[in-house]
């Protein structure tokens, strides 16, 4: 995921990307080689409380982000025709599902080595379905083919309430102890509670950075390219409780506030336009995305994605902790909800438009959009338009069609940027 | 005197027009509830002494669902939201809906944007059934759905009655179990279509008066001679095994449906309701009990193992996989249930289930090449 937009750099790296690119590597090389001493290393769900095993230095890779990491090297095609193909899985299911389930299986084969960054097979998943349901039959499929045990935080769906009753909140607390226990007993390692105590507090020194960094892009012109942010989103994934996470959310944020003091940006364009990006990154169209947005001046200022891994509690209180990971995925909220968060952005974001991406993968999303954009659009006024993309199957995404519906959208921005300005 | 005909005939005409029964429920003044599959907590509609009516939408070509639902939508839940939107269901007075999947999480949406007349009222099943705190939860949870069944009814549903309702859905399991076995006897009358109907009008009609309907079925077939089905036998899995036309082929090519794991059908029927703690306890139990089925979290689904003991059970040489068209839940468990088929020496038949399309074409070449195979 870090290495997206790195592709056909046009410039150095800032430091902060370099960091980035660092502390993923050292993610994946400790896994790997905690699994050459014989240890245990877990496949885990993008919003899973990481902080339990972040205490008990249990390493954890997260396939969601490095299905995106494949994707967006143009190297997942291949593992999703071997899930279709050998494997028999149908191609209606999650494309991260599909690229993750073959990887799972070639990696058995100590000499594989085409996907890139590769991961170590996997003694344990850790499961939380926030995200979405279809994340548990993923699990359960891996679970299945690799023989290994779930460890599951079934975190519920807020069907018409913002706020979980207190039973539901309960049942995800305890289930969250009991993880603890299990985890104690299949690791033979001790939980220190004390030292969870400080990975929970710098969680959420780091969630507050990276909140505080996204605010400032809300200065016209802004700062910052939209799409660089899912460069530093594999932080809040794989790292959401490491003090190199902080470093980098520091570092980002000296670049960002040194842009805002020059007057500078890292949108390669003059920002005509500014959007709301709904939905997951095409990763493996990024670049077209991307060269697409900026011939037309429009800079995807903010989306929901990014923000998505923000986990926000109080330290110490476990009932804290299970509420925000009842809450915390957009998918985890009604339509209703979560397109009053959207509007709300939207204003802030001072957004001419939303930019909706109809991810053929996840349902979920594609759901807000089309029962959700009407609220958008009375509620800011501005104009949405969709596309037809997916997060990892590059068969889904037309080049054609994203550029029309951009052309369209700007055509629509801009008559009412001209009335606006009479 | 009524005989086997005139029995099928009434399910049949309730099974293939709901509407029907609807009506009905609704000119005698009762209250009906729609209650979206699969493991709803009728007993709590039933024990308010409204009618819950079962919502499997229906083959239809969507001309207005694709307003919210986009065309990745499964088809069972586009064609109940299409149903939703042109007025089919008016009358009913709610609709419960699990979130089982993120096509009804997505679809609750759908649906309050797109029904407005007839209020949603969701709930959730916990997944994590192996600790204590997952029935506690799904007590609780069917105790939010009660207080909102009464506001409808109108008064308190007392936990005497629920016990009254769980008697009478149990019974009305037994009978079907039993008339699953009794069928497999008498397999020139039960068709596909015919075993199809007895199950699915049940969905749309008071369970004690089905359950006595069913039992004046079995008691006639079993005055019949047992007939030895010269034909194929096959065991069917999946959401559901529709439409009727589908079930035709199956006869049409002298193959017999022996067994089922059907979400319509058997699912809703192996696993009763026991004894536990209060009555809210005892239907959270039930759900911890299922096994075997793709909207419950199962490690090391047992789901291969049960088709697989099905067919060895009742003689059947194939097993057929109803595959409904964008259900991810069931698209996840495919391989598997193939590979357990193959492992077993049985083989299989991957049918697409499409409520959108009345074209059988592709099925009616895949089965009539199945029963060459088998």
């Amino acid at each position: 995921m870090t290495e997206t937009v790195a592709q056909k750099p046009k410039r150095p790296l800032p430091k902060s990307r370099v960091m980035v690119a660092a502390q993923t590597a050292k993610v994946y090389q400790d896994a790997w080689d905690a699994k050459a001493r014989g240890e245990k290393i877990g496949w885990s769900t993008a919003i899973f409380p990481q902080e339990i095993c972040e205490t008990m230095g249990i390493p954890v890779l997260y396939p969601e982000n490095n299905a995106a990491a494949i994707s967006a090297k143009h190297l997942g095609d291949d593992l999703i025709a071997y899930a279709e193909g050998q494997m028999r899985y149908p191609m209606n299911i999650c494309s991260y599902a599909r690229l993750n389930l073959a990887l799972a299986e070639k990696i058995q084969d100590p000499a594989y080595n085409t996907a890139d960054p590769l991961l170590p097979s996997p003694d344990f998943v850790l499961l939380a379905n926030n995200s979405c349901t279809q994340l548990m039959k993923w699990y359960e499929q891996l679970s299945h083919n690799l023989n290994i045990p779930i460890f599951f935080v079934d975190c519920l769906f807020n069907y018409d309430e913002e706020k979980p009753a207190a039973y539901k909140v309960t049942y995800i607390r305890k289930q969250i102890e009991s993880y603890i226990a299990e985890m104690e007993k299949f690791s033979g390692k001790k939980f220190d509670w004390d030292k969870f105590l400080e990975v929970q507090k710098r969680s959420q020194i780091n969630s507050k950075l990276f909140d505080d960094i996204i605010q400032l892009n809300t200065r016209v012109p802004a700062p910052v390219n939209g799409f660089d942010f899912f460069n530093y989103m594999s932080c809040l994934v794989l790292c959401r409780g490491k003090e190199s996470t902080t470093e980098i959310f520091k570092q980002l944020k000296l670049e960002i506030e040194e842009h805002i003091a020059n007057g500078t940006t890292s949108f390669p364009a003059k920002e005509e336009y500014r959007v709301h990006w709904e939905g997951i990154a095409c990763w493996p169209n990024l670049g077209h995305n991307l060269k697409t947005l900026k011939n037309y001046g429009v800079n995807a200022v903010i989306n929901g994605y990014v923000t998505a891994w923000n986990i926000v509690y109080e330290p110490g209180n476990l009932d804290s902790m299970a509420y925000a990971y009842a809450t915390s995925s957009t998918n985890s909220l009604t339509t209703e909800t979560i397109m009053n968060m959207r509007s709300d952005t939207i204003k802030k974001f001072d957004c001419d438009g939303m930019l909706c991406h109809v991810n053929r993968s996840c349902k979920m999303m594609t759901f807000h959009i089309f029962v959700g954009r009407n609220i958008v659009e009375e509620k800011t006024g501005v104009p949405c338009s969709n596309f037809d993309g997916d997060q990892s199957d590059s068969r889904v995404y037309s080049e054609a069609q994203f550029e029309t519906r951009v052309q369209g959208l700007v055509e629509i921005m801009k008559e009412n940027k001209e009335a606006k300005n009479g | 005197m009524v005989n086997l005909d005139s029995l099928f005939n009434e399910l049949d005409t309730i099974a293939v027009n709901p509407r029907i029964a609807l009506d009905k429920y609704l000119v005698s003044g009762k209250k009906v509830i729609g209650c979206f599959p699969i493991y709803t907590p009728e007993e709590l509609v039933h024990a308010a002494g409204m009618i819950p009516m079962g919502l499997w939408g229906g083959q239809t070509t969507p001309s207005v669902a694709g307003q919210y639902a986009p065309i990745f939508t499964c088809s069972l839940l586009r064609s109940c939201l299409e149903f939703g939107m042109l007025g089919k269901y008016q009358g009913i007075s709610a609709a419960l809906m699990p979130m089982l999947c993120d096509t009804y999480r997505g679809v609750s949406g759908a649906w309050r944007v797109g029904v407005k007349d007839i209020p949603l009222i969701a709930f959730i099943h916990p997944q994590n059934r192996k600790l204590a705190a997952s029935r506690e939860f799904l007590a609780a949870e069917y105790g939010a759905v009660k207080t909102k069944l009464e506001a409808i009814a109108g008064h308190v549903i007392s936990d005497a009655a629920i016990k009254n309702s769980i008697g009478v859905y149990n019974a009305h399991q037994a009978a079907i179990r039993e008339f699953c076995e009794v069928a497999n006897d008498h397999l020139d009358v039960v068709t596909p279509k015919i075993r199809h109907t007895v199950m699915k009008s049940s969905h749309f009609m008071e369970k004690g008066a089905h359950t006595a309907i069913v039992s004046q079925i079995i008691d006639k077939l079993k005055q019949l001679p047992i007939h030895q089905w010269k034909g194929k036998k096959v065991i069917l899995t999946g959401i559901t095994g529709e439409p009727d036309d589908l079930l035709d082929l199956f006869a049409e090519n002298k193959i017999a449906v022996v067994g089922d794991d059907l979400a319509q059908e058997s699912r809703q029927f192996r696993t009763d309701i026991p004894k536990c703690g209060g009555p809210l306890e005892s239907l959270a139990q039930q759900w911890l009990d299922r096994t075997a089925c793709s909207t419950v979290h199962e490690v090391n689904s047992s789901r291969g193992k049960l088709i697989v003991d099905l067919a060895r059970k009742y003689g059947a040489q194939g097993i057929a996989i109803c595959l409904m068209k964008f259900c991810d839940v069931e698209e996840y468990e495919y391989p598997m249930l193939v590979k357990a088929a193959e492992d077993a020496g049985i083989p299989s038949l991957s049918l697409e289930i499409d409520q959108s399309t009345m074209n059988n074409e592709q099925s009616r070449t895949k089965i009539q090449s199945f029963a060459e195979m088998i």
